[in-house]
C-alpha cells in the first residue's frame, strides 16, 4: 500500500501546483506558437534553398550505387557492420526490438516517486550512455568511406538514355555493342555530329541522311534535347597514338597545346570544347572554306583522309 | 439501483439479450471484414512464383577465370504491369563447360556488389563485405557465401533460374 | 454577442475553450519552460506534413513507370512544387528530431511516472508510427536511394526469426520489390498510417489534458514522499 500512498500525495500536490499555475492560454500558447514560428522559418529556409534531392530512377541492376539510409538510421547501418555472419539477425531484428521493448517497459520498471534526473542515477546514466552510443554510431556511419566511387551523372543525359530505352531505339541501333544492326552503331558515330545536325536529324531523318529508314518520331523539343545530350555523351571516337605525332609534325610549328608549340596560330588546348570533330576535319582539310581570313594552309592532299580524321578526333577531345 | 421486481428481471434479461445480440452482430462484422481484410493484406506471403529459365547468352562468350556480369531482360508480370525487368548475374567458369552463376545481391542485406579487378574480390558497398571469386565470404557481415542460381547449359547457351528467395544454410 | 450565444449554445464552444485553453497548468520557470514546447512543435510539424502531403498527392502517381516522372514534374513544372516537396522532405527530418527530443525530455524528467504511464505508451506508439511514415515515404520517389533503402529495410524484416520471409513478402507485396510494393507503401503512407496516427494523437492529447502536463521535477520535494 506504500505505492498507493505516494500516488495519492502526488495527486494532491499536483492539484495545488495546478491551482497556483498559469492558464494555458496565452502563456503556453505563446511559447508554443513562437517555437512553431521559428521551426517554420527554418523549414521554409531549408525547403527553399536546399529543396529535396531526387536521384536517378530506381535501377535494380545498378551495382555502382552506394546505398545509405537516412541519417537517423545510420546508427543501425553502422551496427549491422559490427555483427558478423550468423549474428546478423541480432543487429537487424533483436537490437531494434530491444530498443522498442525498452521504451515500452520504462514506466513499469521505474515506478518510484523520484522524478528529478539527479535523484535517479541509473535512469540518467542509461539515458546518457544510450544517447552517446547512438551519436557515436551515427558519426561512425556518417564518416565511413563509400565503397563505390561516386559518379556524377548529368540528369539530361540520363533522361535521354531513358528515352532511348522507352523508344526501343536498340531494335535498330547498337550502343556499347548491344542492339540491332539496321541503323548505325550510335556510340561510334553520333557523338561526332554537331548538336544542330542531331536536332535536325531527330526531327526529320531523311532530310539529313537521304535514304535513311529511320522513322520520323514526332518528338517534343525537350525530348530531342535529352536524346542529343545522350548522343553527345558518347563523345568522339578515339584517336590513334599517331594523332599527337601527326600534330607535332604538321601543326605545332604554329599551334600550342598545353604550352607546347608555336604561337603564330591560336592556342588549341581547349579547342574541343568549342568545335566538334566534323568542323575540325573540314577546317584542317581547307581552312579557307570555313574562315576566309585564315593564314593556315589546307592539308587536303598533304595528309591522307584517315590522318586528317585522326587529327580531328584528337583535337575534338582537347578541353573536354 | 432499484430492487429487482419480476418485471425488472424481465427487462434485464431483455437488456442483456439486446447487449449480446449487438455484441454478436458486431463480432460477426469485425470477423468478416477484419478477416478478409487481413487475408487481403498478407496474401503476398503465400503467392507462388512462376519459374522461367532465362537465357544468359552463348557459352563461348564467357571469359575463363574472370567473373563476367551478364545483364539480361526478363519479360514478366509486376502486379498490373508487364515489365521488361532488367536484371543481372555474375557468371564464372574455369573451363567453359561448368558454370557458376551468382545472384548479384549481397547475402547480407541485398545490396549490389561489384567485381574489383585490382583485388580480385567482390566488394559490397553497403556494409563493406568482401567475397572471394568462388563466392565465399572473406570479410564482413554476410552470413553465407554468395547465392547461386540453378544453371544448365542447353545447345550452347547458358540458362539460369533467377530465384529470389533467401536460401539459408 | 448574440451570434456568440447562438454558437455557444449549439456547439458548447465555451466549455471546450475552458477545458482546453483556460485550464491552469503548473508553472515551469526559465529555460525548462521551453522544453515543454517540444510536443506541440511535433504536432505543428505533423500538420505541415499533412498539408504538404495532401498537395503532393495531387500530382503523384504511385506506379513504378510514373512515380519518378511525376516527382520530376512536381519539381520542375508545378508552381512552387519543389518548395512544397522541400517542406515535406525537411518536415520529415524535423519530425523525427522533434519527436526524439520530446521523448528525451519526458525520459529525463521521468514524466512517464504515475499517473501518466498510458500517455508514455501512446507516445511510444506515436514514435513507431513516425518511423513507419519515414520508412514508407522513403520509397515513394522511386529513385535509387528509395529503392535500395527499401530493399535493405525489407531484408531486415526478412531476418526476423521464423516468420521473416513471410514478413518480407507481406511488406513487399510479393517476391520482388516492384509495382505492388510501391502501391502498398503509398496506401500505408497516405491512408493507413495517417488514420492511425490521428487516433493516437487524439488519445495522446486527451491524456495530456486529462492528467494535466507534468510539473518540472524538483530535487528536494520528491524525496520524502
Amino acid at each position: 500500500m506504500e505505492a498507493k500512498k505516494w500516488h495519492r500525495e502526488y495527486l494532491e500536490r499536483y492539484q495545488r501546483l495546478k491551482e497556483a499555475g498559469l492558464p494555458f492560454f496565452p502563456n503556453t500558447v505563446f511559447k508554443d506558437t513562437l517555437v512553431a514560428f521559428v521551426i517554420f522559418a527554418l523549414l521554409a529556409y531549408l525547403a527553399w534553398t536546399k529543396g529535396a534531392v531526387l536521384e536517378e530512377p530506381a535501377d535494380p541492376t545498378d551495382n555502382t550505387y552506394n546505398p545509405r539510409p537516412e541519417w537517423y538510421f545510420l546508427f543501425l547501418f553502422q551496427a549491422l557492420k559490427l555483427f558478423p555472419g550468423h549474428l546478423e539477425a541480432v543487429a537487424a531484428v533483436v537490437l531494434p526490438g530491444m530498443i522498442v521493448l525498452g521504451f515500452i517497459l520504462v514506466p513499469f520498471l521505474d515506478r518510484g516517486p523520484r522524478r528529478h534526473p539527479l535523484t535517479r542515477p541509473l535512469g540518467l546514466g542509461l539515458g546518457v550512455v544510450g544517447l552517446g552510443v547512438y551519436c557515436f554510431l551515427t558519426w561512425k556511419g556518417y564518416s565511413s568511406p563509400l565503397t563505390n566511387p561516386i559518379v556524377e551523372k548529368d540528369p539530361v543525359i540520363l533522361a535521354g538514355r531513358r528515352l532511348y530505352r522507352d523508344l526501343k531505339c536498340s531494335y535498330c541501333h547498337k550502343v556499347s555493342g548491344k542492339g540491332g544492326t539496321a541503323g548505325p552503331e550510335l556510340d561510334k558515330v553520333a557523338g561526332e555530329e554537331t548538336e544542330a545536325w542531331l536536332i535536325s536529324h531527330f526531327k526529320n531523318p531523311q532530310q539529313m541522311s537521304p535514304g535513311s529508314t529511320m522513322p520520323v518520331l514526332n518528338l517534343l523539343d525537350d525530348e530531342i534535347t535529352s536524346l542529343v545530350a545522350y548522343m553527345k555523351s558518347f563523345g568522339v571516337g578515339s584517336y590513334t597514338p599517331e594523332a599527337p605525332k601527326l600534330f607535332a609534325e604538321n601543326c605545332s610549328a604554329c599551334h600550342m597545346i598545353n604550352k607546347q608549340g608555336g604561337d603564330s596560330g591560336p592556342d588549341l588546348s581547349l579547342i574541343g570544347s568549342a568545335r566538334d570533330k566534323n568542323f575540325l576535319k573540314k577546317y584542317v582539310e581547307d581552312p579557307s572554306q570555313m574562315n576566309p581570313s585564315s593564314a593556315m594552309p589546307g592539308f587536303q592532299g598533304q595528309l591522307t583522309d584517315t590522318q586528317i580524321d585522326d587529327i580531328a578526333r584528337y583535337l575534338a577531345t582537347l578541353g573536354q | 439501483m432499484e430492487k429487482e421486481t419480476g418485471q425488472d428481471a424481465l427487462k434485464v434479461s431483455r437488456r442483456s439479450f439486446l447487449g449480446w445480440a449487438a455484441g454478436l452482430m458486431g463480432a460477426a462484422i469485425a470477423a468478416i471484414l477484419g478477416g478478409s481484410g487481413f487475408g487481403y493484406f498478407i496474401s503476398p506471403a503465400f503467392k507462388k512464383r512462376e519459374e522461367d529459365w532465362v537465357n544468359l547468352g552463348r557459352v563461348d562468350q564467357i571469359r575463363l577465370g574472370v567473373p563476367t556480369k551478364a545483364e539480361f531482360t526478363v519479360r514478366k508480370r509486376d502486379a498490373w504491369m508487364t515489365t521488361e525487368r532488367r536484371s543481372s548475374a555474375w557468371i564464372l567458369t574455369s573451363n567453359g563447360k561448368d558454370f557458376t552463376v551468382f545472384d548479384p545481391k549481397c547475402t547480407h542485406l541485398g545490396c549490389p556488389y561489384r567485381w574489383d579487378e585490382a583485388t580480385k574480390k567482390f566488394l559490397c558497398p553497403c556494409h563493406a563485405a568482401v567475397f572471394d571469386v568462388d563466392g565465399s565470404v572473406v570479410k564482413g557481415p554476410p552470413p553465407r557465401p554468395l547465392d547461386r542460381y540453378p544453371v544448365k547449359v542447353s545447345s550452347g547457351r547458358i540458362l539460369i533460374l533467377p530465384l529470389n528467395e533467401q536460401r539459408k544454410t | 454577442m448574440r451570434a456568440w450565444t447562438w454558437i455557444n449554445e449549439r456547439t458548447g464552444a465555451g466549455k471546450i475553450w475552458e477545458a482546453l485553453f483556460a485550464r491552469k497548468i503548473p508553472e515551469a520557470k526559465g529555460w525548462v519552460a521551453w522544453l515543454y514546447t517540444l510536443g506541440s512543435a511535433s504536432l505543428f510539424v505533423f500538420t505541415i506534413q499533412a498539408v504538404t502531403g495532401a498537395l503532393l498527392a495531387m500530382n503523384y502517381v504511385p506506379s513504378p513507370d510514373h512515380a519518378h516522372d511525376s516527382i520530376r514534374f512536381i519539381e520542375s513544372q508545378v508552381f512552387l512544387g519543389s518548395f512544397i516537396r522541400g517542406l515535406h522532405h525537411w518536415g520529415a527530418t524535423f519530425m523525427v528530431v522533434l519527436v526524439a527530443l520530446h521523448m528525451l525530455r519526458v525520459y529525463f524528467m521521468a514524466a512517464y511516472k504515475y499517473p501518466r504511464e498510458a500517455t508514455w505508451l501512446v507516445g511510444v506508439v506515436l514514435f513507431l508510427l513516425v518511423m513507419g511514415f519515414s520508412f514508407t515515404g522513403y520509397l515513394l520517389p522511386w529513385d535509387q536511394k528509395a529503392y535500395w533503402a527499401t530493399m535493405v529495410g525489407a531484408n531486415i524484416a526478412g531476418q526476423a526469426p521464423a516468420l521473416g520471409s513471410y514478413l518480407a513478402k507481406i511488406l513487399k507485396g510479393g517476391e520482388d520489390l516492384g509495382a505492388a510494393t510501391l502501391a502498398r507503401f503509398y496506401s500505408l503512407h497516405v491512408l493507413v498510417l495517417p488514420m492511425t496516427i490521428a487516433v493516437a494523437i487524439l488519445a495522446h492529447l486527451f491524456l495530456v489534458v486529462w492528467h494535466g502536463i507534468s510539473e518540472p521535477p524538483l530535487k528536494e520535494s520528491n524525496k520524502g514522499d
